[in-house]
């Protein structure tokens, strides 16, 4: 970082050199060409770091919170209810109907999120229109039972600790590519500290790569 | 689990003396892989058809005048020497298209593709069609499109890709059932399972319990006469289209009458004579 | 310090620092190039659960059984239902359109009624109530015979419930749309009694004579037919095609034999003629021969020498006599009848000339034969209870025997004698001939009211549009016909909610005769139509529900056979086709072209040929052997004396000299960009002839001029 801005530094004072070897006596500009460019440097890196990641994702909350912990504790395990169906397909978020195998329009718990599911969603008949975290673009195919099954993966591999917790983040979205935020990765340079951390093409084809030796063709994931 | 390690070579061969032109392949496939259609399809040239049946007849007056019709879908062809060089694979500067090793099925990623068009100039065949709109179809009618296959955009090529979703879903249900092979029945294209004559048999050349091996008896050697040719039928009905030119297509022809195998390539004078009883005719 | 140029240098390049080394720009490239692939108008069809329907095409007389594939409960696929009856998997390129028909642009949504000229969307209740009213006037005024009613087909429980009502109502007038079904009972009440049907065994014979059957055109039950034609090889059958173009199927047969239209019934008597001669006919089943046997054999050895229909049909005296023989001395023969579809304008002396065949080799009844049985009444309506208006009506004559005699007489008179019209499921202002003078006919009856799941040339012309679902979104059994071998019937389900605010034909008549209260009322007792099906098709309801169809007979019928030779005895005269003019123009059935209800799908349409629609331009074939002075491609003139069209050349020399031939099923007029204004409706060029012995329209074509345009 420091060797850019010494060159970036240099530059600048290339130029003024050079400036003022072309008129010597008016050198005074260069103080305040240092000051504007220090600014201009901080203002623009900060909101670089800072402003860029929060300009670039819209914020969805999810319709009501939804807790994970609960769930696994009462259903068992993550395919009780994302399950992979007897064609092999995967069910991905659960539809109504596999809510009201234990639900009813009579809220279970006393939280106000279960007041909401059970009043706007049950009682109305609707889905819930969940914002999936992981979700792919309409050009990718994922099988999920090629992961489960053939490659014994555990979900959380790719999907982190979702498991594990008590509240629902908000869905970012990228405004320009309108992907979840999770494709890049929460980290903006798209930094991955863990397997879960980015879900782009290059991850999925590194791993590939090491489990099966190769990358794979295009067909194998796109559609 | 699925042996990945065995190399399919999916294909297919088509029986011209069963085939009616009747058309269901080509709306089936349209149907099964979101094809649009526009107002005026009636030139040919920029109507989308990955499954397109051309009319062809033998050219003699009435009333010795015969009429053949022939399905044409992607060839997905292995290129010369079989080594997965197809033609368009070859010339894609943007890698939208590749060859699978192991299905032998060439892809076409329309978010890839930025329409040269290379891949169309290249392909001998016509297999490839560009949009030059964006798909409409008419109110509320999108409601039908099967998320199996991505709808396409202006400005892409797309083309057959012998229903490769089909074969997707066939190795889910392997993978959930454990069975180690997809059965030949489990992976089939819409438009040989809709054709009303069985006139289209799909499958593994590369496995002799297949029908699509069985009928077209493929040689694994090159032929000797012009190596870059391999995978030649040993079947005397059997032929394939331009063969000649070492493309190695997939999709192979069947017919009895010599005048339709004399077809599958622009023979000079004299030159039928002298391959017409070698089998596959690509000798030379 | 001063601000100047070196200042703004400094804020330049700091800025592009400061962005340098923060993650802008390698995120924004990528989002960019990610952005480039994103066509966020191109529909993004939702993923969910497979699951599969079963059930019953009713698009076509072939009756297939389907499957619909569908997603989270959405149809997204039709295909041909693995081990149904009819076509045992496979299915035609119409039926796997299905469901472009949900959504067509030119669908019916909502009820319509014609204001002045114009069609105003109205309630149910109101529609229901409008058609009652004028209804409920015809029976005050006791004509209730001033009904007519034109239904596709009289097979099924909702044609069922067209004749149940018109009995009820007092009105004798019930037409149907001349359909292979029709023609082929027509043929089997004239020589074997009333009430009896013909199927072929197209399956096992082993000697199929086609006199110009379409099989791979669409004829009888597409589907069954294809297989039959491609499953040729294993079983060493041999098809002769007898036709005057070289047809997909004429292509596709062991040999075609270029035959003069409209001469076929000719060919086929002189053939029975040599059968006679020859004494191959079967003596067995001759015993069952009557209604002067003798004197029809006397008939066609003096009016059907060889050598004289040899000239008349243009083909050879040898080749007549070795088919006749080849088709007596093969093991299993059928004789077709009914050229292309087999629908529309046939002629009864050919469809009895052509079984006759059938009946002399005898045939019948057996594998691989032509089957003649009994209407199978698989359905049990209870009698209407009528009226004295009732049987007053019932007791008028009939008006007509067909539509096109109607409508005939409907323009020879000053003003109808129809008051009211009912049209379900037909397109008769598009799908007969000369649907012009059909047009003018309609016209002139007061109130027409249209079951139409489209707006086409019949419901424009109507007064009220009731819109009907299609045979996705409906309840319906499927009686298999049009010489389809067996005997089933399948049940259509609705895969899909109505899609529009549209209601089941049987729920319509249901709720019309309801509205009209008194006996009416009393007939109609049922809940709703599924109520009325499950009733009237008690006896096969457990199969219909279990398994989605019903097997009626099986394998084939038993009963002895009798032939009356009556009619053909009488030598009925061959029909002309009408005008004066050098060419003999006829219809070309394509079995990508719909010619009756529906109007073809977009898809289908996209597979049509560029040598039968450019633009929208439509081509003639004309052999270049009688096309002098006439470029291929080039523009002419057609001239009949039905009227001209201005249309392209395609030379053929799959058709026969002095002949030419324009698809069938083109030239809509109503809005539907993708299907409708493309050439020329053939049928607008071809002048009707009346049959005397059907009382039908026979002109299997019509005399046509040719000029340079």
């Amino acid at each position: 970082m420091s060797e850019i801005e010494n060159k970036t530094e240099h530059g600048s004072m290339d130029g003024a050199t050079a400036c003022a070897a072309g008129d010597p006596k008016n050198d005074t500009g260069l103080g305040l060409g240092v000051i504007f460019f220090i600014v201009a440097f901080l203002i623009c890196f900060l909101s670089g770091w800072l402003l860029f990641p929060k300009l670039l994702y819209s914020k969805h909350e999810q319709p009501f919170n939804f807790d994970h912990v609960l769930h696994v504790e009462e259903a068992g395990s993550c395919d009780a209810c994302h399950f992979l169906r007897e064609d092999g397909t995967f069910s991905g978020i659960p539809k109504m109907v596999s809510c009201l195998e234990c639900h009813t329009d009579e809220p279970m718990g006393d939280t106000p999120d279960e007041l909401i599911f059970a009043r706007e969603y049950v009682a109305k008949e609707r889905e819930v229109p969940w914002f999936v975290y992981a979700k792919q673009p309409d050009c990718v195919f994922f099988s999920h039972a090629a992961h489960i099954n053939a490659a014994g993966m555990d979900c959380k591999t790719c999907h982190g600790p979702i498991g594990e917790t008590r509240t629902s983040r908000p869905y970012e979205e990228n405004r320009l590519t309108g992907y979840s935020r999770d494709i890049w990765g929460k980290n903006i340079w798209g930094i991955k500290k863990n397997s879960w951390d980015r879900m782009k093409m290059n991850d999925c084809a590194k791993c590939h790569e090491q489990e099966t030796g190769h990358k794979g063709y295009c067909f194998q994931c796109h559609k | 689990m699925i042996q990945d390690k065995i190399a399919h070579k999916f294909g297919m061969v088509i029986d011209l003396d069963k085939c009616t032109g009747c058309g269901s392949c080509t709306v089936s496939c349209m149907s099964e892989n979101n094809v649009p259609f526009k107002e005026d399809e009636s030139d040919k040239k920029d109507s989308i058809t990955w499954m397109r049946v051309y009319r062809l007849t033998n050219g003699k007056p009435f009333p010795d005048a015969q009429i053949v019709y022939l399905p044409r879908p992607c060839q997905h062809c292995g290129g010369t020497g079989d080594h997965g060089h197809s033609p368009c694979v070859s010339v894609c500067p943007a890698t939208a298209t590749d060859y699978g090793y192991d299905t032998g099925i060439v892809s076409q990623i329309y978010t890839r593709c930025f329409g040269c068009r290379y891949c169309m100039v290249s392909c001998p065949y016509h297999a490839r069609y560009f949009n030059w709109w964006d798909p409409v179809w008419p109110e509320g009618m999108e409601k039908y499109l099967s998320p199996n296959v991505s709808p396409r955009m202006r400005g892409v090529v797309e083309k057959c890709s012998f229903c490769y979703h089909r074969y997707q879903l066939a190795r889910e249900k392997a993978y959930v059932d454990g069975v180690d092979e997809i059965a030949e029945a489990a992976y089939q294209t819409a438009c040989t399972t809709a054709c009303p004559a069985a006139a289209i048999t799909f499958g593994d050349l590369n496995n002799p319990a297949h029908k699509v091996h069985q009928i077209v008896k493929p040689d694994p050697h090159p032929d000797p006469m012009n190596p870059g040719v391999v995978g030649k039928s040993r079947n005397p009905k059997v032929f394939r289209l331009l063969e000649r030119l070492g493309t190695n297509p997939k999709v192979y022809y069947m017919s009895e009458r010599e005048w339709v195998r004399k077809l599958g390539d622009s023979y000079l004078e004299g030159e039928w004579e002298k391959v017409k009883n070698i089998y596959g005719s690509a000798s030379q | 310090m001063k601000v100047d140029r070196r200042s703004f240098l400094g804020l330049g390049l700091g800025a592009v620092a400061g962005i340098a080394i923060s993650p802008v720009g390698a995120k924004l490239t990528d989002d960019l190039s990610i952005w480039t692939q994103n066509w966020p108008w191109t529909p993004v069809p939702p993923d969910g659960e497979i699951t599969y329907d079963h059930s019953v095409c009713s698009l076509c007389p072939g009756t297939c059984g389907i499957t619909v594939r569908k997603i989270d409960g959405r149809p997204v696929k039709v295909e041909g239902r693995d081990t149904y009856p009819v076509n045992n998997g496979g299915a035609c390129l119409h039926g796997i359109a299905g469901l472009q028909y949900l959504y067509d642009p030119s669908r019916v949504r909502t009820p319509l009624r014609k204001i002045n000229t114009r069609f105003v969307p109205v309630s149910w209740e109101d529609a229901l109530s409008l058609v009652a009213d004028r209804l409920g006037e015809l029976r005050e005024k006791q004509t209730p015979e001033a009904l007519a009613c034109i239904t596709d087909t009289d097979q099924g429980s909702v044609a069922g419930l067209f004749k149940h009502f018109m009995a009820a109502f007092g009105s004798p007038n019930l037409l149907t749309m001349p359909d292979l079904e029709s023609w082929l009972a027509k043929a089997a009440e004239t020589l074997h009694g009333s009430g009896h049907t013909l199927g072929f065994d197209l399956d096992h014979a082993d000697f199929v004579l086609s006199f110009g059957a379409g099989l791979i055109d669409g004829w009888g039950s597409p589907v069954a037919c294809f297989k039959a034609v491609a499953g040729r090889k294993q079983r060493d059958a041999k098809l002769i095609q007898f036709e005057p173009r070289l047809s997909n199927t004429a292509a596709a047969a062991d040999k075609w034999i270029p035959v003069n239209p409209g001469t076929e019934a000719d060919l086929a008597l002189a053939m029975c003629g040599v059968l006679l001669r020859e004494n191959l006919f079967e003596p067995e089943f001759a015993d069952g021969f009557k209604g002067g046997f003798m004197r029809f054999n006397a008939m066609v050895q003096e009016k059907y020498p060889v050598e004289a229909v040899a000239d008349l049909t243009g083909v050879p005296a040898v080749i007549i006599e070795e088919t006749a023989i080849a088709f007596a001395k093969a093991k299993m023969p059928v004789a077709l009848p009914g050229k292309g579809r087999g629908d529309g304008a046939q002629s009864l002396k050919e469809f009895a000339a052509v079984h006759t065949l059938n009946c002399l080799v005898g045939n019948i009844n057996k594998k691989g034969g032509t089957f003649v049985r009994q209407n199978t009444d698989y359905l049990d309506f209870p009698y209407p209870v009528q009226d004295a208006v009732a049987r007053k009506g019932m007791a008028a004559p009939r008006q007509a025997a067909s539509v096109q005699e109607l409508t005939a007489r409907i323009n020879q008179s000053g003003e109808s004698e129809l008051k009211v019209l009912m049209v379900y499921n037909a397109n008769p202002c598009y799908s007969l001939n000369d649907p012009s003078s059909i047009r003018t006919a309609f016209e002139k009856i007061p109130f027409k009211v249209c079951f139409s799941s489209f707006m086409d040339e019949t419901a424009m012309v109507s007064d009220v549009i009731l819109p009907i679902s299609t045979f996705l979104e409906r309840m319906e059994d499927v009686p298999s016909k049009a010489g389809f071998a067996g005997s089933v019937v399948g049940l259509a389900k609705p895969v899909v909610n109505p899609v529009f605010d549209t209601r089941s034909p049987g729920d319509a008549v249901i709720q019309i005769a309801r509205a009209l209260g008194g006996t009416l009322s009393q007939s109609f007792g049922w809940r709703n139509y599924e109520a009325c099906l499950e009733e009237v098709a008690a006896g096969i309801w457990d199969d219909l529900i279990r398994q989605g169809y019903a097997v009626l007979l099986n394998p084939f019928p038993a009963e002895p056979v009798t032939t009356d030779f009556a009619f053909l005895a009488e030598n009925p005269e061959t029909i002309q086709p009408a005008g004066e003019y050098e060419f003999t123009l006829i219809p070309i059935d394509n079995i990508g072209i719909t010619t009756t209800v529906p109007a073809s799908s977009p898809f289908a349409i996209k597979t049509v040929s560029d040598r039968i629609i450019k633009g929208q331009d439509m081509f003639v074939e004309i052999n270049p052997q009688t096309a002098s002075g006439l470029k291929d491609g080039g523009f002419v003139t057609l001239t009949t004396p039905a009227g001209s069209a201005r249309v392209r050349v395609d030379f053929n020399d799959g058709i026969m000299p002095g002949v030419i031939g324009m698809v069938k099923g083109l030239g809509h007029r109503f809005d539907n960009k993708y299907v409708a204004g493309k050439g020329v409706n053939v049928n607008d060029l071809i002048s009707p002839v009346i049959e005397p012995g059907s009382g039908t329209d026979a002109a299997f074509g019509v005399k046509a001029g040719i000029s340079r345009a």
